[in-house]
Parts: structure tokens; sequence; C-alpha cells
């Protein structure tokens, strides 16, 4: 009797599967654990995760790591992925032409047009001219109101323009009732004097004069040349509360569409193509090159700065010298990514078009030998690098119950996506695509505007909720959730993650269902893309058709959603796909391991 | 019949008046009817407590002097939602706003 432990180190963990092979040959599996890797993957500190992965494995049976006999360790794959983005239009405001945004309470309801007059000049305001009266924080609710209502009978004010959020104050202590905006930060930019138009919402609706340029032409009294200068303007209004359009010489709002560069591609048949043309046609140039030798960007462009990032990351994580990194693989995806409007006076932002790429690496081979040198020093036991990492999953892949040859697996982590088919007489094709979860972590922190890469990785794990009182939440499909004891105030009236160890509040105020709505558009753009990208390529004969089975494994598959997009999509070519359950316990995780242990046996025989 | 505006209720113990200005500041920019009532009580939990279960929209503040605190009604007597010692005036114009938003079921600020 001895016992064999597999190991199996990942980009984001160290799993451990530990067998019991027996005289005959037959393995009896016993226990299996998982930690987080330690270090990068491939490098000699990933023995501490490797050792604390055995510990908690040997443990769960009441054995000393001492026991093991036997460890086996994968061959992991040589490819590193990494991810970028990129901006391609900028929205400029010019000559602060106009403040759109949804403040939580305007006051009043309407449009109204003057000139902008700020209260500290109000004395000089000229009768019979009607005025748009701007007063900053400085100014309480109450001073303001004063002001106002002793000018109102000398002067025509028609609409009042706040920096504090106190529009309700006020409007309560008018004795004539005008539209009033607020929490309007950059108000010391207005410009006195100048002709104005403003318009607050009806509760419940969004603005309707200033989102239309005819109606700032009405408004504002332009000629035909100058409301289709004003067009762009009112297009960036539309949906917003309240909104202000002043009418300056110079002012306008302008997209920039900023020089994005071509990716050049050497390759089998080596081309190039612009990153404007979008992810698809991107996407369609990748796959019509072949075999691709490294992918490079236009010098001093977006999409070059873009790979000289990927590779000067890459050859600081590796030790390897910058021009020896070849990007073998890349998936490019379109989104859109909210950015501050450069001019903006409060604080609006623009959705801007951008575009990810999530790039592999083929490095030189991992220095796995070293890592099993450190083991067998460390711990005295016999350490072996066995077998190819995708081999070694597909055998684990074939512990799932209902499973027979030829039968295909897609692995999903967290740098990469993997496809193997294992033909009838053992024959191993295997694939590495670059693209996988933690693109799918960047699409939602970029396209949320979270600004926070943690945030977004739990957006990707948890379902959404939104707490509704303080003893229930409303889940995103609908379902009602009650809770005994009071729910932290913290959480009240937010949008939480329903992680195991409670809720986790998102700090950003955006609606649970465009959250989900990211969320899952994310995933399919990244894992429905992949998965046919790398089984078409493993396939025999290229075609889908040929495939039958699809076995999911790997850190992505045990997502709550991914597998059964999978499946929808799977389903219109009549392959049966599911995710793996490793020796009818493990669920998708383990393969690798499981496979390393098993292979032991092959290989004595 | 009885008709009552569904108000907040603010109950107090020798407040401050500057304190009061500005809660009630914070309450009337978000749009919610408040009453104010002088008590004997001089223990502030109880006073935010009593005022959130009395009010008809389980929404309350306690003042005493310049001690402030927000109840909602469900919660434990001594776990007030949000409490101040001395606060400033933003301090006071936001517990005024978060009693109204309890109501209005949106987030706090």
């Amino acid at each position: 009797m001895s016992y064999i432990a597999g190991i199996d180190i990942g980009n984001s963990t160290t799993e451990v599967c530990v067998g019991e092979a027996a005289a005959d040959g037959s393995i009896h599996f016993l226990t299996s654990a998982s930690c987080p890797t330690t270090g990068t993957k491939g490098t000699v500190s990933n023995t501490h995760g490797v050792k604390a992965a055995l510990k908690q494995a040997m443990s769960k049976i009441g054995r000393d790591v001492e026991d093991i006999s036997l460890i086996r360790l994968n061959e992991a794959a040589p490819v590193i992925g990494d991810t970028a983005m990129e901006t391609l239009t900028e929205t400029i405001i010019t000559d602060s032409s106009m403040i759109g945004h949804n403040p939580s309470t305007p006051a009043g309801a309407g449009q109204a047009v003057g000139e902008i007059l700020l209260i500290e000049n109000i004395s000089r305001g000229v009768p019979g001219i009607p005025y748009i009266v701007a007063a900053p924080a400085s100014y309480s609710y109450e001073e303001i109101a004063a002001i106002l209502n002793q000018s109102g009978d000398s002067l025509d004010i028609t609409g009042v323009i706040l920096q504090a959020d106190e529009a309700v104050l006020v409007k309560n202590r008018l004795h004539k009732k005008v539209p009033i905006i607020d929490e309007v930060a950059r108000i010391d930019k207005l410009p006195g004097g100048v002709p104005a138009a403003i318009e607050v919402a009806l509760p419940g609706q969004t603005i309707r004069m200033l989102s239309n340029p005819y109606g700032i032409a009405t408004l504002l009294d332009l000629n035909a040349e100058e409301t289709r200068t004003v067009t762009p303007i009112a297009k960036s209004l539309i949906g917003k509360r309240s909104a202000v359009v002043l009418k300056t010489p110079g002012g306008n709002v302008r997209e920039n569409v900023l020089p994005a560069g071509e990716i050049y591609l050497d390759a089998e048949h080596s081309a190039s193509v612009n990153l404007d043309e979008g992810a698809e046609k991107i996407m369609q140039v990748v796959s019509d090159a072949g075999i691709i030798r490294d992918i490079t960007g236009q010098p001093e462009t977006n999409v070059g700065n873009m790979f000289a990032r990927i590779k000067k990351g890459m050859s600081e994580l590796d030790g390897t010298a910058n021009g020896d990194i070849h990007i073998t693989d890349i998936l490019a995806v379109d989104t859109l990514a909210p950015v501050l409007i450069s001019g903006a006076l409060a604080g609006e932002t623009c959705l801007e078009k951008a575009v990810g790429i999530a790039a592999m690496v083929k490095t030189q081979k991992l220095p796995m030998r070293q890592i099993a040198e450190k083991l067998r020093l460390e711990l005295d036991t016999d350490v072996k690098v066995a077998g190819v990492e995708a081999v070694m999953a597909s055998l684990g892949a074939l512990t799932t119950p209902g499973t027979k040859l030829p039968l295909a697996i897609l692995d999903m982590g967290g740098g990469s996506t993997d496809a193997a088919v294992i033909s009838e007489e053992g024959k191993v094709v295997i694939t590495h695509q670059a693209g996988a979860g933690e693109l799918v972590s960047m699409l939602i922190e970029t396209e949320l505007g979270l600004g926070d890469r943690h945030i977004a990785e739990q957006i990707k794990k948890y379902p959404l909720a939104k707490v509704e009182s303080l003893f229930h939440v409303r889940v995103e499909n609908g379902q009602m959730t009650f809770i005994d004891e009071s729910i932290d105030p913290r959480f009240y009236g937010r949008v939480v993650l329903l992680s195991e160890e409670g809720f986790i509040r998102i700090e950003k105020d955006i609606p649970m269902e465009k959250i989900a709505q990211v969320r899952r558009d994310a995933k399919r753009k990244v894992f429905v893309t992949n998965a046919f990208r790398a089984l078409q390529k493993v396939a025999p004969d290229q075609d889908l058709k040929n495939i039958s089975n699809v076995v999911l494994v790997g850190g992505s598959a045990e997502d709550f959603e991914i597998p059964e997009m999978l499946m929808e999509e799977f389903s219109n070519y009549r392959i049966v796909c599911g995710r793996g359950n490793i020796r009818g316990q493990e669920g998708p995780r383990n393969a690798v391991a499981t496979g390393l242990v098993l292979s032991y046996v092959g290989e004595k025989q | 019949m009885i008709i009552k505006k569904p108000s907040i209720f603010i109950y107090a113990n020798e407040p401050d008046a500057a304190v009061v200005k500005e809660i009630c500041a914070g309450i009337e920019e978000e749009g919610v009817f408040f009453e104010l009532n002088e008590m004997e009580n001089t223990n502030l939990k109880e006073l935010a407590w009593n005022a959130a279960n009395d009010s008809m929209l389980g929404s309350g503040i306690g003042i005493r002097g310049t001690y402030i605190a927000m109840q909602m009604r469900g919660i434990e007597k001594n776990r007030p939602v949000e409490s101040y010692q001395n606060p400033d005036k933003e301090q006071c114009r936001k517990l005024g706003a978060n009693s109204a938003r309890a109501i209005k079921k949106l987030p706090f600020k």
C-alpha cells in the first residue's frame, strides 16, 4: 500500500488529490483539498501552497504528509494570460456649454430661460430681463431664499442653479415657484451674463425639451445652423432628470475618436487589422491567420502601448527578456466604459467605446523541475513531474459519471480557456485560448465604472439581491428571502451580493438589473466566444458537429451561470454539455490532480 | 376617524436649537413630513426608539441636548441605526436625510 498525491498548480488555486495504490494496480481515492496558489504559477514560491494543500488533504484522513510515498506534479501549460483595456472615443464639453446630471432631489418642474446671474451680483440685475440665478454653497438655503424673495418683486427670476443639495429647502421658502437644479459641483465655472435654459423633469420622467435639438432651439432662439451644432448636446442629455444648456459661442459637446492603431499578426498568413474595426472583425482576422507566432501593435498608438504593457508585465514576472515574449493568441471584446467627461460641471460621465483584450503569452517551459526538486528536499518524498496538463485534465474528467470516449473537455480557468479532445484510441488534441475569468472581471469593472477589481470579481461570483426592508431582500430572480434577525442598516436600500459569508455591499449606486445585465453579457462575450473558438480548433476536421460530449472543468465551470449559458448554446449543435463531476463528488475542480494519480497506474503497466 | 399626516417623529429633551434646525432641513430636503415633540425622558436611545415606534412611518429621531440618534421600527432599542455626540452641521443634515431615506427605501447617505 502506498499513498500517491497528484498536485495541480493553477493560476489561482493549487489542487491536491490523494489516492491509495493497491498491489493489483487499482487506485482507491482517499482525499482531496485545494488552497490558493502562492506566488505566480510555475515559480518556486508555489511550494508553500502545495505543502498547505497536502497538509489539509492528509489531515482529513488523519494522516501526516510524511506518509505520502509519491508526489506527481503537473507539467503546467507554459501559457500565462493578461488583460488590457483601451477607450476608443472621448467626449469633451467646451466652454461649459451644458450640465446634465441626476441630482436625487431637484425641485420644481418645467423649463426656464434666462441670463445667468451670479447671486453676489444680484443687485446689478436689470428689471425686465429674465434671469437664472446661480448660488454657491457658501450661501445657506435661508439666505438664498431671502435674497430671491426680496429681488423677486423687481427682477424676473425664472430658475435657480445651486451648488449644495438644497433645492427643496430653497423651493419651500420661495414665494414664486421656479425650477431649481442642485448638486452642481463646479458652479464657479458658470459664466455670468450668458443666455441659458434649464429644465427639471416631472417626477418619474426624464427631461423632454433640452434632450431635443428643436427644444433647445425653441428655448434659446437658435437658427437652423446653430440647431445643427447643438445636436450632440441634446443627445448627451437624453435620459437625464435635470439639465442646463448655455448659449456660448464656442460651446459644444464633441466626441473625439482616438487614434487606436493597427494590430499586426505575425502568423502563417500574416495580417493586420485596425482596432477601430471592432472586436468581431479582429477575431475574424485572428482566426483566419492560422498559427500565430507573435502579435504586436502599431508603435505610439493606444493598441501599441497596450501590447507593450502586456509584454513588459510578462517579462517582469517571467524573468525573460522582453523580446523573447510572444503573444500567441488574443481575444478582443467590444465594451462601453463610463468615463468622466472632460469639462463637466457636475461630474457627468459618458459611455465611451472601448475594447478589452486578453492576450496569451507562450513562455519558455515553466521551471516545474525546480519546484519538484524543492519539494523533494523539503518533504523527503519522491516527486515526479508527470504528464501534460490537458491530458491529465481529460483523464480526470473521464471519472465524471456518464462520460465515455471520445470526449471533449473545456477547461475554463482564470487566465486561459483550454480545450482537449480525446479520441477512442486515446489520441489527444489540445489548444489554449486567451481570455477567461480575469477578462470577465475586467469587463465588469470597466462597464460599471467600479475602479476596483476585487469587487468586480465578487460581482462575477455571487448573485445579486436588493435589501428592501430590514427583514427581507429581493434576489435578482425576483424571489423574496426573509431574514429572522434584522439586517444591518448599512445594507438598507442597497444592492448586495449574496456570498457564503453574508452580504457584500456594492458601494456604487447602480441598479441591480443593470449590474446583472453587465455581468451576464461579460460572461457570454468571453466564455461563449472562447468555448466555440477552442472547441472548433480541436474538433475532428474542425467541425463542431464531430463532437458529441463536452465536459466543463476548471474554476470558471463552478460559476453559477456560465455552464448553463454554454449548455444552451451547445444544445443547438446536439452536443451533450455539462459541468464535470470529478470522481462523482468533486464537481468541476480537481480534474488535473485526479488525472495525475490515475496516470500513475498507466505508467506502471 | 383621526386623520394624521404620516410623519417622522422627533422626540427631543432640551434640544440644541442649531441641531434641531439642521436635522429638520435634512428631512425637508428629502420631502418627508416631520413632527417635533418635547419629552420628559432623558434617555437618548429610548427617545429615538419610542419616536420610531410611535411614527406611522416607522422612522424616528431622538435628541438629548446635542446628542442625536436615528431609529427604525423593528430594530433593538440599544442599537440605533445612526447616532452622534456633538455632531457637526453635515452630520445633523445627514441623519435627518437618512431618517427620510429609510422611509423612501433609498440607501443611506
